[in-house]
């Protein structure tokens, strides 16, 4: 579904992702973790272009996101991005921000968009919200916001920049509750995060990320029993004494 | 205390009223009623002109373009740093000197127009980089093209953030139109002029040009506060 081959991203001088090699399977949940600066936003924002690379070759869905003719706007259609500060239209109401994309990139009927954005919202538990605008939601109700914003494009893959680390700790549950069960549908996701917990149940695999490089990659019960780099070890002590 | 002030006030007002000349201003309300249309159709132009000299200016400023950026720059701060006195006597008696004529009213337009345009441009744009990054990147995500979004989300959150601050750079040009009056513009001082020279009448003349700027004012402070309230969604 998703495939880096050697992968190099430069920000000026600064080489901040160092020949990525990576394959997502479809349906498959990939937690992203490590510390901060060594380039796991860089990874995910490379996968819809957000971060253009310079060297290798990736490919999401047959697409060639490296390819400068690609057509961008089915790409980005086909992947769900949600940031950690929600980023939400804030002169829009909730279901104003889910049904303007379906609209104006999938051309669909405003009637059915509104449907459809209902209908997610509902799922997301925020039913109640439609008519809400973003600055009358608590942080945790924008973020599932954010989310189905993105699923309302019917998506084949969602990422997630630490989609919790902006948030109380008491709203963290009810959006990791709406991811947990994405997953469970089969969604292809890529989950920058640092919720352990999260990872040991719902991913597949779990990825160590240290100064540009995949360090390690695993199996949860794997990946957190016997760690093979020291380095790993070192940031799993660190966090999981949190 | 307040009845012996009291008194004195009262006969003092009394005495104003009896000296203000009412009729006089009936007589002269024709007059001011046709400089009051011109000072606003002139404001009005002046406004329309900064805006879009003030859009463009904003646009080149924050442009790639490093020469059409430095233009713009030099525009902006030059009209910030001098008085409007000064770029209207160099419009009206200056440009005529080195062949450029114009009529009085589009000299008068004109310099309302690039004056304000330099506080225009500064305007809107604080009002394009009140937008978060953020947002624009969730909608380039989404695959929102680029007139999308400007037309979705960056103009509707820029006009909303900026008509309160455009409003109150309107009420001061329509005040700054007043010395449209010194190049012989028929204007509302223009009016109060006239009427003190014919009749002598100062207090009534200015007072009448005045409320005159008040109705305006009024106007547009109504907006604005009509404006203000319309966005509480961005108040968090
Ligand atoms: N737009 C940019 N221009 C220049 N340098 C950048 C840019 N974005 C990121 N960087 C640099 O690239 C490196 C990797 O950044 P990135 O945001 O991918 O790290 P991260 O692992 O997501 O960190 P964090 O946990 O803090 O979010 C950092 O050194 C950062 O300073
Ligand atoms: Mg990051």
């Amino acid at each position: 579904m998703i495939e880096f081959r050697d992968v190099h991203k430069w920000f000026g001088e600064l080489h901040v992702l160092k020949g990525i090699n990576l394959k997502v399977d479809p349906a498959e949940v990939l937690v992203v973790c490590g510390p901060s600066g060594s380039g796991k936003s860089t990874l995910i924002r490379c996968i819809n272009r957000l971060e253009p690379i310079q060297k290798g070759a990736l490919i999401v869905d047959t697409m060639k996101v490296h390819e400068s003719k690609t057509n961008m706007t089915r790409l980005r259609a086909e992947i769900g991005f949600v940031f950690q500060q929600f980023n939400l239209y804030p002169h829009m109401t909730a279901l104003q921000n889910v049904t303007l994309a379906p609209m104006k990139v999938r051309k669909t009927a405003k009637k059915e968009a509104e449907d459809q954005g209902r209908y997610v919202l509902e799922k997301v538990g925020l039913g109640d919200k439609l008519h809400q605008y973003p600055a009358q939601l608590s942080g945790g109700q924008q973020q599932r916001v954010a989310i189905a914003r993105g699923l309302c494009m019917r998506p084949k893959i969602m990422l997630f920049d630490e989609p919790t680390s902006a948030l109380d700790p008491e709203m963290i549950n009810e959006v990791l509750e709406v991811m947990r069960n994405l997953a469970r549908e089969g969604m292809t996701m890529i989950v920058v995060t640092h919720e352990m917990g999260f990872a040991r149940e719902v991913a597949h695999r779990v990825a160590f990320m240290d100064f540009g490089e995949l360090m390690e990659i695993a199996p949860p019960r794997e990946f957190f029993a016997h760690p093979k780099s020291e380095r790993t070890k070192l940031f799993l002590s660190k966090i999981l004494t949190h | 205390m307040g009845r012996l002030n009291g008194r004195p006030i009262v006969y003092m007002s009394s005495a104003m009223l009896e000296t203000f000349n009412f009729r006089v201003i009936f007589e002269y309300l024709p007059l001011f009623w046709s400089c009051f249309l011109a000072t606003l159709w002139l404001s009005a132009a002046g406004l329309l002109g900064s805006l879009l000299v003030g859009t463009l200016a904003c646009g080149l400023r924050i442009s790639r373009f490093k020469l059409l950026a430095w233009i713009a720059g030099v525009y902006i701060e030059s009209i910030r740093s001098t008085p409007l006195l000064v770029q209207l006597f160099f419009f009206y008696f200056g440009l005529p000197s080195l062949g450029f004529r114009m009529s009085e009213s589009a000299t008068g337009i004109l310099a309302l127009t690039l004056n304000s345009g330099a506080y225009m441009a500064e305007i809107v744009r604080a009002g394009i980089q009140s937008i978060s990054h953020g947002q624009v990147e969730a909608a380039v995500s989404s695959g929102l093209n680029y007139l999308q979004r400007m037309r979705h989300i960056i103009l509707p959150q820029a006009i909303g953030v900026t008509l309160p601050p455009l409003l109150g750079q309107a009420i001061v040009l329509v005040k700054d139109s007043a010395l449209l009056s010194l190049i012989s513009l028929s204007e509302l001082t223009r009016a109060g002029q006239i009427m003190t020279s014919e009749r002598f009448m100062p207090a009534e003349g200015f007072l009448t040009s005045a409320l005159f700027y008040l109705i305006i004012y009024y106007i547009l402070k109504g907006l604005t506060h009509w404006s203000q309230k319309r966005l509480i969604y961005m108040q968090t």
